[in-house]
């Protein structure tokens, strides 16, 4: 099954991409009938489903996954990985908290120095990575548990900040021409991250290292730089998950966002990101993400038990990446 | 092109045959006749024993009220998860929410939303913002608990009365100090023949409370009565009692009957308070229930629990009654 996505198909690279522009690639398509199917068993099974309303609640709830998604997209591309965006979302959340009550701030500092300690944790990354050479899965999961241990140290795992002014939680909980607040951040993200990934050369280059970084480094390629950018702005939209997140829920705790790296990595190689680089697309994770959307929010209205959403998200993943490597081999 | 149509083919199938499975596994409801009320019910945790506890007694009041019961919650530490259940039973359009509130703060918001689009909100075990429910089921009051604790005290002292030693959690505990207040104010009046003579802590530690119930035993050795409040200082003070070989010393306090139980049959531990979290899961869908029916109940004083019977009302807060005591007779029946 994972021969198709392998780096040994290197030299199939632009041939794929090249597909990939002109017509929706085969795991796309897969997951496009997947969630037709959703769509359809919802309809008829959930009360209220099939309502504007409710396509809003589930835009609202996906976007902070949504924007981890996004960052991890080109990351992924590079066949690199992070797994720290969840515990960064949850330390920029706190010190959020922490710069507006204890330090007594405006929230625009706030906001700032949330975003701020998202770059700055972005960095440490890049700089293990993209400076050192290091394994990406172990640089992240070690900084996953510094930023965690931070935000737990910072709160003494107690403290939850809350009160915040109704101008802010109106981020999270209010609507701006009819969408929710935070979908707009969402579509602004969505814009940068495939004019990187799909309109600029660089994307060219991201995925040029996923397949082989040396050989991009020999096609001159400043790969180095090329994977300081994506851990970097992977960090800086953990930063801005996290003030989405607070504001959604009217309070900041070091909890916050907990897992939340998983839901991402499942999004994106469910929207057909090969896990080993190379091979992807922002909108197969834009559809990822309303696949895992769709159905957590499709079976609470039917009445189901909420944890019947992790075995589903399982199969869908096997499904789609099955169906999609048997499809992708002919 | 013909793989490629079996495979698209495929996917869809297996993705409406994963659903059609999921159909299949319904876990939450009961099934009721449609035009029923939906009361959605949501514990902190659904694994914790307590909570399964909790909802046999929902479930039994659903049945016996014809309504249908939505029983979901995290399962996991996600504080979101409990914000989202509830989004999609907004969403889902149920007359009655009932919460035990894990993140007070995050809570509240969604719970406010739930009521400006008329739905019924109930907080039960852990309360929210007053202002974001309609009622709040109240499983213990201090001043209940304190009579119930010294009740048995008194008849562990016999009729001449006597000493009490209490281990509390820490000395600063909130709750733990509410208990003793009430207490001191009770013993003057209803048992004059009881005096505590000391407190000590045990800062919710098993260990600390085997070491500090064996020094008040030396500092006091005419105690007749030794008091753990805290849950993990009920075997601990058990233990410690145990070990001393003092016959004439018993032991009650308040805590979870499977840490109490192999005190309770051992015939060391006499007795230990807590609420019937049965009767608690009961109590909350009766309530929900009600106020969907559109019952007030704040600003009445009485409100009918069923099987329960008459139950105090106190502002905006139905009083489950009277704390449940765990014997060596009743504990085999829980598991929590």
């Amino acid at each position: 099954m994972p021969d198709a996505a392998m780096p040994a198909s290197a030299p199939a690279a632009p041939t794929v991409s090249s597909h990939g522009q002109r017509r929706l690639a085969t795991p796309e398509r897969v997951l496009l009938a997947l969630l037709v199917g959703e769509l359809i068993w919802f309809s008829l099974a959930g009360t209220n489903f099939l309502t504007l309303d409710n396509g809003l609640e589930i835009l609202r709830a996906s976007t902070e996954v949504g924007l981890l998604a996004l960052a991890l997209t080109p990351v992924i591309l590079t066949g690199g990985i992070d797994l720290s965006c969840g515990a960064l979302l949850g330390l920029s959340a706190v010190v959020f908290g922490a710069i507006w009550r204890d330090a007594g701030q405006s929230i625009t500092v706030a906001a700032a120095a949330a975003i701020g300690v998202g770059l700055v944790g972005g960095a440490i990354n890049a700089w293990m990575v993209a400076g050192f050479g290091r394994p990406a899965l172990i640089v992240t999961l070690g900084t996953a548990s510094l930023f965690r241990g931070l935000a737990e140290g910072l709160t003494g795992g107690a403290v939850n900040y809350s009160g915040f002014p109704a101008a802010f939680l109106h981020l999270g909980q209010g609507r701006v021409l009819g969408l929710p607040t935070q979908a707009w951040v969402l579509i602004v993200a969505v814009a940068l991250i495939a004019v990187l990934v799909h309109a600029a050369t660089i994307g060219r280059g991201l995925r040029a290292i996923g397949y082989a970084p040396e050989g991009a480094r020999f096609a001159g390629i400043p790969v180095g730089r090329r994977l300081a950018l994506v851990y970097l702005l992977s960090g800086g939209a953990a930063g801005v998950a996290g003030l989405v997140y607070a504001a959604r829920l009217g309070q900041a705790r070091a909890d916050a966002g907990t897992g939340f790296e998983l839901s991402a990595i499942t999004a994106v190689v469910l929207g057909g990101t090969s896990i080993f680089g190379g091979r992807g697309s922002v909108w197969g994770t834009i559809l990822g993400l309303v696949a895992l959307g769709v159905l957590t929010n499709g079976l609470r209205l039917a009445d189901q038990p909420a944890e019947l959403a992790g075995v589903l998200t399982g199969i869908l993943l096997v499904v789609a990446i099955g169906v999609g490597a048997r499809r992708g081999r002919t | 092109m013909t793989r490629r149509t079996i495979g698209m083919g495929l996917a869809l199938g297996l993705g409406l045959l994963t659903l059609g499975a999921a159909g299949a596994c319904r876990g939450g409801g009961s099934a009721t006749p449609d035009g029923a009320l939906t009361v959605a019910m949501m514990p902190k945790n659904k694994g914790n024993p307590y909570f399964v506890s909790c909802r046999q007694g929902a479930e039994e009041a659903a049945q016996q009220l014809g309504v249908k019961l939505l029983w979901d919650g995290p399962t996991e530490t996600d504080p979101a998860k409990q914000n989202d259940v509830v989004e999609a039973w907004i969403t889902r359009g149920v007359q009655a929410i009932a919460v035990s509130v894990e993140n007070r703060e995050a809570m509240s918001t969604v719970l406010r939303k739930a009521r400006g689009k008329g739905i019924k909100v109930v907080t039960w075990d852990a309360d929210a913002d007053p202002d974001a429910r309609d009622a709040f089921v109240n499983q213990a009051t201090p001043a209940g608990i304190a009579d119930v604790l010294l009740g048995h005290a008194s008849r562990l002292a016999g009729p001449a009365g006597g000493e009490i030693g209490i281990i509390t959690g820490s000395l600063t505990a909130a709750n733990q100090n509410s208990w003793i207040a009430e207490m001191r104010k009770l013993l003057p009046t209803k048992y004059p023949n009881l005096t505590i003579v000391d407190i000590r802590p045990s800062d919710d530690d098993r260990k600390k409370a085997f070491d500090e119930t064996q020094t008040l035993l030396r500092v006091h050795p005419k105690v007749k009565v030794v008091m753990a409040i805290a849950s993990p200082a009920v075997p601990g003070a058990a233990e410690a009692v145990k070990q001393s070989g003092r016959k004439d010393v018993g032991v009650t306090g308040l805590g979870l009957p499977n840490a109490s139980k192999p005190y309770l049959l051992d015939g060391v531990l006499d007795s230990a308070v807590l609420w019937n979290t049965k009767d608690l899961g009961y109590l909350t869908v009766q309530v929900a229930t009600a106020l969907a029916k559109g019952t007030p109940i704040a600003g009445t004083t009485q409100f009918p629990g069923g099987r329960l019977g008459q139950l105090e009302v106190r502002g905006d807060n139905i009083i489950l009654g009277t704390p449940f005591t765990f014997t060596k007779a009743n504990v085999g029946g829980f598991d929590f």
